[in-house]
């Protein structure tokens, strides 16, 4: 039975997003688009050589979000089903987070064995040649998964990320406090908030910026617009004094302490403040939100490749999905999610109903980003102004 | 024998110091490379658009100076009453008084700086006592309080104070009381006695411990980024950023050798106003 979210899924990844994808995962172009289109994904990793299960160390370390598995928020059932079959060797959580994590793995410092990034830095880490493909035989969970999204993970025929988790960003504001003039990601530098706004610290910053300016590519801004948006940024800066967070938690600890009342967050946010007894209103702006993916990698040098599948299995399965959904208000690849036990109220906060909500130009999916140095350089001088 | 001794400590030196500032140098000039988005080629360019102040860096590290220096006054004017009691009028409990000033230091600095958050939070300690003093209306908030310079500069000075006071004491105690006694024996007042002599004397504490606060502070980024928001952001943030999220460690080299090179040409100057001989004249 196919899913409601199944069909958003689908029917937002087909068609013109399929070449889109092959191209990101390609990371070359149209040309080199339409070949991966048609190739299909190995199996990946030769079992050969490598020790079986029971010899493996089975101290699997997980380089991943805080609140993806580390029981920051009571998600350690995400694994549930790894940790019913290797009870005595629970993971170890190191706290990812996008820039900082890649860097840290670019300079060698993360000795781990699976990363969990998000779609725009899949070829990145694979350019750094210190991934090995997953062998999607070894994931039951896998022919359950969204086909369109998986695409998304296949690198040079491989497949060297499995996608798990999507969602949106959006302005958030609590609705006893903060009225809007209208649904704009404006609402992020009005001046009537000053001091009470959070900014996301990263160079996603610009790319809102951008489409709210009406910039044409926001994901390949030329050199000009860049400045443009630099500052655009830097005068919105001052006039409003934004605090910025790095990570998930900090957010929620701003609306929570009642020093943010607006800020720019992702869905598990809203169900966060939620639960905190917050009246919140996760925005739908007249310049759409924007929506990621991310997925799990495999690190080359892992002492614990079957650990590391099933691991991932595991995160895969339709009861992880749907914790997902009901305690983050995130998407999963699993196409057998049952929505009907879906918190209704978290799936209507997101138009999860709406089979157009991934759609341009009520969502635009993120891309991996042009000159992505230009845009990080730019946002430290916003921060420095 | 004296060269067997030093060995280790040079040897470690040389190791951790010096050659990472080397690696940093060659950084700083593109002769590295250490990341597939390095070119590697020889360029001086990072380092004209810095210097000549093409980006905002410049702008940004005069800000940091202009933090620094402000702490730096601000955490020795309040920390001098401090020695002066502990050495001059505390008497046999000076040790124990000391010991108590030193005691938050028992707690992690982490702690101690988050704590300030819960006082100066929009719903913190100070925000709420003004509302209920009917001072400001619970609508209206203090934007300054936190997330500013304003609080970068609070908590920076309250972190700072009972290790400043340390030199202060030290100095103050070392002095030679006869000389006070001279002075009131010569009819000088209080005021008049501790003007030109207790002041003069101690100041090579007093630079020392203006010294010990704002070298540091020029570089500092972990109080920042936790009580400063984007209106706190100092030159160590930017440093942190170009090689923790933006990858760009040449930047990042060039502005780390430039805070070097001004500390070391600071340290140099300030060197010689250490030594109780060169400040005291007659």
């Amino acid at each position: 039975m196919a899913s409601e979210l199944d069909r958003i899924v689908e029917r937002q990844f087909s068609r013109r997003d399929l070449f889109r994808y092959a191209g990101i995962a390609a990371g070359a172009g149209v040309l080199a688009a339409c070949k991966k289109a048609t190739t299909t994904p190995s199996a990946g990793g030769s079992a050969a050589a490598r020790p079986p299960v029971s010899q493996e160390p089975g101290n699997l370390q997980v380089f991943d979000w805080a609140g993806y598995g580390d029981g920051a928020y009571g998600d350690e059932v995400l694994w549930k089903g790894y940790k019913k079959q290797y009870p005595s060797e629970p993971p170890k959580f190191i706290t990812f987070q996008e820039d900082p994590g890649f860097t840290k793995v670019a300079q060698g410092n993360a000795p781990y064995d699976i990363v969990h990034p998000c779609g725009y830095k899949f070829p990145d880490y694979v350019k750094l040649g210190v991934m090995q493909p997953w062998d999607t035989s070894k994931i039951s969970n896998f022919s359950d998964l969204n086909p369109t999204l998986e695409k998304a993970g296949v690198i040079d025929g491989q497949q060297y990320f499995i996608v798990a988790d999507w969602g949106f960003a959006a302005p958030m504001y609590r609705q006893d406090k903060v009225t809007p003039k209208e649904d704009s990601w404006s609402l992020l530098w009005d001046t009537r908030y000053k001091g009470r706004i959070a900014w996301e610290d990263s160079l996603n910053m610009f790319i809102v910026a951008a489409y709210f300016n009406g910039v044409d590519d926001p994901w390949n801004m030329t050199a000009s617009e860049i400045a443009d948006m630099k500052t655009f940024l830097i005068t919105q800066k001052k006039a409003v004094s934004p605090q910025l967070w790095l990570d998930q938690t900090d957010i929620d600890q701003k609306f929570k302490s009642e020093d943010v009342y607006v800020g720019y967050a992702w869905p598990a946010s809203w169900v966060v403040g939620e639960g905190n007894g917050l009246d919140l209103v996760y925005m739908q702006p007249k310049e759409g939100r924007t929506s990621w993916y991310c997925g799990f990698g495999l690190f080359k040098d892992t002492q614990n490749y079957y650990h590391a599948h099933d691991y991932v299995n595991a995160w895969m399965s339709p009861e992880s999905a749907l914790w997902l959904l009901n305690n983050y208000g995130y998407g999963h690849t699993n196409t057998k999610i049952d929505l009907s036990k879906a918190d209704p109220a978290t799936v209507k906060a997101f138009s999860l109903d709406d089979p157009t909500v991934l759609e341009e130009p009520t969502t635009h999916v993120e891309r991996p980003i042009g000159d992505r140095p230009a845009y990080d350089a730019a946002w430290v001088e916003v921060k420095s102004a | 024998m004296t060269a067997g001794l030093l060995s280790p400590p040079l040897l470690w030196l040389l190791l951790f110091f010096l050659l990472p500032i080397a690696v940093v140098a060659l950084y700083s000039v593109g002769k590295l490379q250490l990341f597939p988005t390095d070119t590697a080629v020889f360029s001086l360019e990072d380092w004209r658009k810095f210097l000549a102040g093409n980006s905002v860096y410049l702008g940004l590290f005069w800000k940091s100076m202009r933090v620094a220096l402000t702490v730096a006054v601000v955490v020795v004017v309040l920390s001098y009453p401090i020695g002066y009691f502990l050495a001059l009028a505390a008497g046999k409990r000076r040790y124990v008084l000391l010991l108590l000033i030193i005691t938050p230091f028992l707690t992690s600095f982490l702690l101690r700086v988050l704590a300030w958050k819960v006082i100066l939070g929009h719903s913190g300690v100070v925000s709420s006592a003004l509302v209920w003093l009917n001072l400001r209306s619970p609508d209206q908030s203090i934007s300054w309080l936190i997330y500013s310079q304003f609080s970068v500069m609070l908590v920076l000075v309250y972190v700072w104070v009972p290790f400043v006071a340390l030199p202060i004491f030290v100095t103050l105690e070392n002095l030679d009381r006869s000389l006070l006694e001279a002075a009131g024996d010569l009819g000088a007042s209080r005021w008049r006695t501790f003007f030109r002599v207790t002041l003069p004397l101690s100041l090579p504490g007093l630079i020392a411990a203006f010294v010990f606060v704002f070298i540091p502070t020029i570089g500092e980024f972990v109080t920042p980024l936790l009580v400063g928001g984007s209106s706190g952001f100092l030159y160590g943030n930017a440093i942190r950023d170009l090689f923790e999220s933006g990858l760009d460690w040449q930047t990042g080299s060039v502005l780390s050798l430039f805070l070097l090179g001004v500390v070391a040409v600071l340290t140099a100057l300030f060197a010689r106003f250490l030594r109780p001989d060169a400040v005291v004249r007659d």
